[in-house]
């Protein structure tokens, strides 16, 4: 990483980040776990079961935090990155940025997970969490895509800044698609949490035996959110987002295919479109002066 | 996390007294899926009796003509307008004729990369009226009655404002002409649509980037709910192929001429240049003062693509005197498919226009 880049995160404090983050994450999963092993059976039976179960799930545990605690001291992932007999510069920055990356990743996900079991909320889509696809992206423009901007030098650097702009674009766009896509499950996770609140229906006594009566049920809920969602704020950048990246692979891809075009002496869609406009312009022109030949002419005959 | 109460018992054991309702059904479907299924589209018979381009003319005659005035019916550019003829028996373009009307109907065509420098003015004072000129010509009238669906609606009164002495009545249905609303979700989405970089990279609008925006204004019901309901019911023939017509109507959006496609968007949607009078087309100006002639709008009351706010003003808007809103209990493509359009309104549109047979 560069000087300038200081104020981003390196890849030994995103290794310290991430032991944190797992450790925290795993420390929690263990105080779940021996609830989890117990959920649905009886008192006395679960709190057997839990201590039989327990002792294996805590060894595993233990041993993960003596291995993060040694990985956390000062110095050893220093030392660690000290030891690789990097063949070249290029390749070590490479596997900064990947490792960067997964442990930025890695720290998102966990956030993701552990923020996953809050309440449904209203049906407010402003201000979303940056959700997994935000940090791909990020990782994507901060660390490889300076990599990309590498000049391309020689007979076919020209056609190499082509192939790789339309990879760029076609990288850009999935990510834009990613994140709709995840966008649009957002409706689906809400409503099913809301769903849940069914269960509270459990002590009135109307209670539906009819599957699809809940199946209604979640269907017209799942449509207000829908509803909600598309026309919040967050929708409409994201579609827009989404377009233009659709529009910016479309083009680069174009690029791309003219050049091998070209190179195979078949007419570009670029040369087809400027034919078509002259066709376009000669056309009207002839329909033009047709119908004035045809107004002279009935004026003649009245004449 | 509390034991859920919902009674999982009791639902699991209706689904499996359904099961067995589910496995005669299956075999049932399974026969109806092997045998030959009529899904044409299209099916009452027509004459093409103008071709300019891309764009054809289709003339129906009907048994006995009780109009003297033949009814021309324009469709918008973002789908078919086998809409208007989907199932034989339940079509509007064959009660029509039920009706005594002769109908003719605009098909657009597909319009290719060639068509991408087509305006709206190409499409309006071009296309349109040659084919109104050719109708007048070949029934000897000097006015025909003009239909709009959806934003062909749109183009019908644009082409009314500009050719009033052309046309004798006006009826729109399911016609957008006041754009800024905020109740339709595709009123939300094209105010922020950059149409110069869409037509730049793609030239025209791809059909299935329409097909898509639809299905994303409902996508519980269109995805899901919909296909739910087709495997429930997929044991009844007639169902199935009405089933199967519909989804070849909805998935076969043509491409849209972006040229018109980038007025559309900047002059209806984001400007709302026509009920302001402002619209240019050409180098002429979109005067709605100058639509005098009757005028018959239709609209429905749960169309979440053209919503009422966006048809109901057009009433106000025209110059005539003889305006009617109807809103009908009905969405969009409801208005043009269900059997009370056709049984209740179709008649309504004929007897309205015989009225004013002049």
């Amino acid at each position: 990483m560069s000087e300038e880049n200081s104020g981003q995160m390196g890849s030994e404090p995103l290794l310290a980040a991430w032991i944190k983050w797992t450790m925290d994450f795993w420390d929690t999963m263990a105080q779940m776990g021996p609830g989890l092993a117990g959920a649905g059976r009886s008192g006395g039976q679960a709190a057997r079961e839990t201590s039989v179960s327990e002792s294996p799930w805590l060894a595993a545990l233990n041993l993960w935090q003596a291995f993060f605690s040694l990985l956390t001291e000062a110095g050893t992932v220093a030392a660690v990155f000290r030891g690789i007999q990097a063949p070249s510069k290029i390749i070590l920055r490479m596997a900064q940025a990947g490792w960067g990356g997964y442990f930025y990743l890695h720290q998102q996900w966990l956030e993701g997970w552990q923020g996953g079991g809050s309440p449904a909320g209203n049906n407010a889509y402003e201000d979303l969490d940056q959700d997994i696809f935000g940090a791909c992206n990020e990782i994507f423009e901060h660390d490889f895509r300076q990599l990309l901007n590498l000049p391309h030098l020689g007979l076919t650097g020209l056609s190499q800044v082509t192939v790789l702009r339309a990879k760029v674009q076609f990288k850009q766009f999935q990510a834009a698609m990613a994140q709709f896509i995840s966008l649009l499950y957002l409706p689906v996770k809400k409503s099913l949490r809301a769903m849940r609140g069914v269960g509270g229906l459990g002590r009135q006594e109307n209670l539906p035996e009819d599957f699809k009566e809940y199946y209604k049920g979640w269907l017209k809920i799942l449509e207000g959110h829908y509803m909600t969602l598309f026309q919040s704020a967050e929708f409409i950048r994201t579609l827009t987002h989404t377009l233009h990246a659709l529009e910016d692979f479309s083009t680069a891809k174009e690029e791309l295919l003219s050049e091998a075009m070209t190179a195979l002496g078949l007419p570009t869609r670029r040369e087809m479109d400027e034919l078509y406009r002259e066709i376009y312009l000669l056309k009207k022109s002839v329909k033009g002066l047709a119908q004035k030949i045809g107004r002279t002419e009935a004026d003649r005959e009245e004449g | 996390m509390g034991r859920p109460k919902i009674p999982v018992d009791l639902i699991l054991a209706k689904l499996a007294a359904d099961a067995e309702e589910a496995k005669h059904r299956l075999k049932k479907a399974r026969d109806i899926f092997h045998g030959p299924l009529a899904t044409d589209i299209g099916t009452t018979p027509y004459e093409p009796v103008y071709q300019e381009d891309r764009v054809r003319l289709k003339y129906y005659r009907p048994e006995a003509a009780r109009l003297k005035t033949p009814l021309l019916l324009v469709h918008g550019l973002f789908n078919r307008e086998t809409l208007l003829d989907l199932q034989p028996g339940r079509s509007m373009v064959h009660n029509l004729l039920k009706e005594g009307v002769e109908v003719y109907l605009i098909e657009w065509g597909s319009p290719s990369r060639r068509d991408q420098f087509l305006t709206l003015d190409d499409h309006i004072s071009g296309y349109m009226d040659n084919m109104v000129e050719f109708i007048r010509g070949r029934h000897g009238v000097s006015r025909v009655n003009l239909m709009g669906v959806c934003l062909g609606g749109t183009f019908g009164v644009i082409y009314a404002a500009l050719h009033p002495e052309k046309i004798r009545n006006l009826i729109t249905t399911a016609t957008p002409t006041h754009f800024n609303t905020a109740k339709g979700l595709l009123h939300i989405w094209m105010q922020e649509i950059d149409v110069d970089r869409l037509v730049n990279a793609f030239g025209n609008l791809p059909g299935n980037l329409v097909n898509a925006a639809f299905l994303l204004l409902n996508p519980p019901r269109l995805l899901l709910d919909k296909y739910l309901g087709f495997l429930e019911n997929m044991d009844n023939k007639d169902f199935v192929e009405n089933f199967v017509r519909m989804e070849k109507w909805i998935f076969d959006s043509p491409d849209v001429p972006g040229e018109t496609l980038r007025q559309v968007i900047k002059d209806l949607y984001q400007g709302n240049l026509l009920v302001q009078g402002k619209m240019r087309l050409g180098e002429r100006r979109v005067d709605l003062g100058r639509v005098t002639m009757p005028l018959l709008n239709i609209y429905g009351q749960y169309d979440h693509l053209v919503p009422p706010e966006a048809c109901e003003v057009l009433a106000e808007k025209v110059g005539s005197r003889d305006t009617e809103n109807v809103c009908l209990d009905t969405g969009h493509v409801g208005m043009y498919v269900s059997s009370r359009f056709q049984k209740e309104t179709i008649p309504k549109i004929a007897a309205w226009l015989l009225a004013r047979e002049g």
